[in-house]
């Protein structure tokens, strides 16, 4: 019983940071019905980016949030207008491939920097836990969490209480109806793009005080997140979350009684799963396409 | 009306000679190669340049014919590398001849991926891709008795004499690319590659003319990984260690999607050229760059590789260039901008198929539709509608807008499922069936908003209709023969003779009705529905599409038309159905349509006056 229920508890903690890791691939995928398949690269940049800031300043590397998020909005701004825009112009596959290959420059910059090995990040409380009915919460665990909450809510009030996530839904819904009723619709995708991988700024420092880390890591993350937002819902924020926390609750609970082996297949059964049963999600747009157009 | 013929000189230059002739001088070259040159360096660049190009001829079946982009196709070399080894080392047989069964392993692997993945589309599909590679990764590496997980796995090393170095490897190889080259060229010219293309272009369109696509995207599933499968056997034997990080590699699955965008995605050469040009900048890189960043710097070659084809080249080399080409010399389709389309042929092209045998009983309507009803949510689009249609008419469908008349056509040719009620097409029920059977017994529709397949030429669209499916169907050619006069016939039977190599993306709205009519008619309908024919066309068209209709309906095909426009309505039909509110308010000839205050209030006056005072007669 404790340790079903500890199985449980962690896995919802970890949910939580794979939510937020989730929200970025999400919003993009809303906004420009593209999978971004370079966001697990990114989420290692920023880990490795939280890496070598915390090494040269000493700070917490939870507080470096505040740093990496700014710094891949940068990226993304960047990214957005030298690249993943040009690719839209054409075929739909065109920015899922444009966005495969800039995983792998990302992937490949960051293996030149950092090197190949594994990397992690450990500040002091790395190794204690809290002890709560008998249980053993890591702290690293709990304090990632909380931050991964309040940056959710943040990014949850930006996309509903102002006028610059207004207008993303707004893009998101239609853009042709966007552009109509007068928001400039190209910098509208290009804020959803830089937000998008500013979450997995905040999201890649957060992981990298959890799980060690190397350049290679980004393809498990990038299954990892297509399938919560494959599970949640294509584009749906609260779907990312509830995505999130039934991966890693099953991640954990497979860890626990199955192998941890066998944990990391969770995501890919899952994918498969979801789209054989319901393919669009639990809560989202659909996805299945089989539906006349007239 | 000819098509304007590509003027080709003197005909032992002919661009079709020249290709046999470059193609059978390329061949020999590769097979005479390592005759003369034992360099072993260019032999194992030539090996892995053709199992590139395997693959990415492989990947192009699914990807680029069929149009589902699949990220996991590596996934298949390593099932069948895996298969060989253990066949070779569990029962001694030796790899190249285990390499088949490794390719029929992947083929039903490839089953199975099309059987999960069958209801997903785009990006769905390709994350479906995506899953199966990691999670056939993950199996192999998991499942240690067998495969030996992470351990690696060994085979055997070669058993003939070291002096013929890897030449067996190199002649198993070519003789599979040039046989997997010739089976992508026998898909793309049969009657199964222009279904594999329609299904790129709008796959339930297809579907609804007649097209099976769920037997078309497995056969098309397991025909890209056949190949591949068999390369992994010879690669595998090649390069004697198996493990799962290498052999089920993301990085393998990016090199094909490379090759077959750089060459050219669709084409048939484009791939392989692809591969060759790809392959000799993998084998420098291998040799300059060394040293632990190594595989970093070929990432963020391949990376910027990926996005400067993409930007830059999107149509790949072939498609490029042969665009370049024949705007060069004005070979391309002129645009024939003010060409007068043809006049309506005073006959029907011959039928080509028996005629129904047994005729309805006499008083029986050809379509019997009996409380039919569909709800989207807490809208009934249809509610409890119920009309016939007699066999040899001309029935209108009117109403207001939103009064389900599309809705109906939908639920008659299978797009959408009804939620009750019934629908007999002389005499049998086809509510249950699947949309293809509705086009395969006798229906045939048109959309409102033209739906024809935009990449493919006017007449490859009028040879995707199907009335049948069998196996030989399937390998007949499209452009020979009678099927393609029969295109042909009825293509100028709409007056767009002169348009039959023009892209059907590339016509007017006007023209691109008339094609997809054309479409429907090739079907040979016993029962033809046409959504809105005369929306949004000039008066001459609308002129020229009632003149079809009439002599379409004079040769014997019940026509049932949904429209908006009353004269055309009232001259053309010999019965009206008048929906409101997705359910039949009035039948009957149009003089008593035009007259019935029902009808009148439903389209000018309160709609639900009009509801109440009809009900009682509304469901004769």
């Amino acid at each position: 019983m404790g340790q079903l229920a500890q199985a449980l508890i962690l896995g919802v903690l970890v949910g939580g940071v794979y939510a937020l890791a989730s929200s970025g691939m999400n919003l993009i995928f809303g906004v420009m019905k593209v999978a971004n398949l370079a966001q697990g690269a990114m989420l290692i940049l920023s880990s490795y980016l939280t890496y070598s800031l915390w090494e040269a300043t000493g700070l917490d590397p939870l507080v470096l949030v505040l740093l990496t998020t700014p710094s891949l909005l940068l990226v993304g701004w960047v990214t957005y207008y030298l690249v993943v825009e040009r690719s839209r112009t054409t075929d739909a596959s065109m920015a899922l491939v444009t966005s495969f290959g800039l995983a792998l420059v990302t992937k490949g910059v960051v293996a030149l920097v950092w090197g190949n090995d594994l990397h992690s990040v450990s500040p002091g409380y790395a190794n204690r836990s809290f002890a709560v009915l008998g249980m053993k919460l890591p702290q690293a665990q709990v304090y990632a969490t909380m931050v991964a909450a309040v940056v959710l809510v943040a990014l949850y009030v930006l996309l509903t209480r102002t006028w610059l996530g207004r207008s993303i839904r707004a893009t998101a819904t239609s853009s042709e109806g966007a552009r109509l009723i007068g928001i400039d619709v190209r910098r509208t995708w290009a804020a959803s793009y830089a937000i998008g991988i500013a979450a997995a700024g905040a999201g890649g420092s957060l992981l990298s005080v959890l799980y060690p880390f190397m350049p290679s890591t980004s393809d498990h993350w990038i299954g990892l997140l297509l399938s919560i937002i494959v599970l949640g819902g294509m584009g749906s924020l609260p779907g990312s979350v509830v995505g999130a926390l039934l991966i890693a609750v099953a991640e954990s609970l497979t860890t626990t009684y199955v192998s941890p082996d066998w944990a990391t297949a969770v995501p890919y059964v899952a994918i498969i799963a979801v789209l054989v049963v319901r393919p669009q999600g639990l809560l989202g747009a659909r996805l299945r396409e089989d539906m006349s157009r007239a | 009306m000819n098509v304007p013929h590509v003027n080709t000189g003197t005909a032992w230059a002919s661009p079709r000679r020249l290709q046999a002739l470059a193609i059978a001088l390329a061949v020999t070259v590769l097979a005479l190669f390592p005759l003369v040159s034992d360099n072993a360096y260019y032999q194992n660049m030539a090996i892995m340049a053709f199992l590139l190009a395997v693959m990415a001829s492989g990947w192009n079946i699914i990807s680029g014919y069929t149009g589902y982009i699949s990220l996991g196709q590596s996934a298949f070399l390593g099932i069948g590398a895996y298969t060989t080894a253990l066949l070779s080392i569990h029962l001694g047989w030796s790899p190249l001849l285990a390499a088949p069964v490794g390719g029929l392993t992947s083929a039903a692997a490839a089953l199975l991926l099309g059987l999960v993945g069958r209801r997903t589309r785009g990006i769905a599909f390709v994350i479906v891709s995506f899953a199966f590679l990691e999670f056939a990764a993950l199996l192999v590496s998991n499942w240690s008795s067998v495969t030996k997980g992470n351990h690696g796995l060994a085979l055997p090393l070669p058993s003939w004499d070291r002096d013929l170095l890897n030449i067996p490897f190199y002649y198993a190889l070519l003789v599979l690319l040039v046989l997997t080259v010739w089976g992508s060229w026998a898909i793309r010219r049969s009657t199964f590659g222009i279904g594999l293309l329609a299904i790129r272009d709008d796959e339930s369109k297809a579907d609804g003319v007649g097209v099976r696509t769920d037997r078309y995207k497995m056969l098309a599933f397991a025909a890209s990984a056949l190949p591949i499968g068999i390369a992994g056997g010879v690669y595998g034997y090649y390069i004697s260690f198996l493990e799962p990080a290498a052999m089920f590699d993301i990085v393998i699955a990016m090199q094909i999607l490379l090759a077959a965008h750089l060459g050219g995605v669709g084409t048939l050469w484009g791939p392989v050229l692809g591969a060759f040009l790809l392959e000799p900048l993998n084998q420098f890189t291998n040799q300059t760059l060394s040293g632990p960043d190594a595989g970093s710097w070929r990432m963020i070659m391949y990376g910027t590789l990926l996005a400067v084809i993409v930007l830059f080249l999107p149509r790949g080399i072939i498609t490029e260039s042969r665009a370049w080409l024949s705007r060069r010399r004005g070979t391309a389709p002129r645009a024939r901008a003010g060409v007068r389309l043809t006049d309506v042929p005073a006959t029907l092209p011959a039928p080509s198929l028996p005629r129904p045998a047994g005729e309805l009983p006499s008083g029986e309507p050809l379509l019997r539709v009996t409380g039919l009803g569909k709800a989207f949510g807490g809208v009934k689009a249809v509610d409890d509608c119920s009309f016939t249609v007699r066999e040899g008419s001309v029935t209108g469908l009117i109403g207001p807008n939103g009064s389900g008349k599309t809705t109906v056509f939908n639920l008659l040719d299978g797009g959408l499922g009804a939620d009750s009620g019934t629908i007999e097409l002389a005499g049998r029920r086809i509510d249950r069936l699947p949309r293809w059977r509705r086009a395969h017994s006798g229906l045939a529709r048109t959309f409102q908003a033209t739906r024809v397949f935009p990449r493919l030429t006017a007449l490859e669209n009028l040879a995707v209709p199907s009335r049948s499916y069998s196996a030989r169907g399937l390998r007949a050619g499209v452009f020979t023969g009678e099927e393609a006069e029969r295109a042909q016939e009825w293509l100028e039977f709409v007056g767009m003779g002169a348009y039959s190599h023009h892209l059907a993306g590339e016509l007017s709205y006007g023209q691109q009705k008339l094609i997809e009519l054309a479409q429907a008619l090739v079907l040979e309908p016993r029962l033809l529905l046409l959504d809105e024919p005369a929306a949004g066309i000039n008066p001459a068209l609308v002129e020229r599409i009632s003149d079809i209709v009439r002599k379409l309906n004079a040769a014997g095909t019940t026509v049932v038309i949904v429209e908006h426009n009353m004269p055309l309505v009232l001259s053309l039909c010999d019965h009206i159905h008048v929906l409101a509110r997705g359910r039949v308010i009035a039948s009957g000839p149009p003089r008593e349509i035009e007259r019935d205050p029902a009808v009148l209030d439903a389209y000018l006056g309160d709609n639900q006056a009009a509801m109440a005072g009809t009900t009682s007669g509304a469901n004769r």
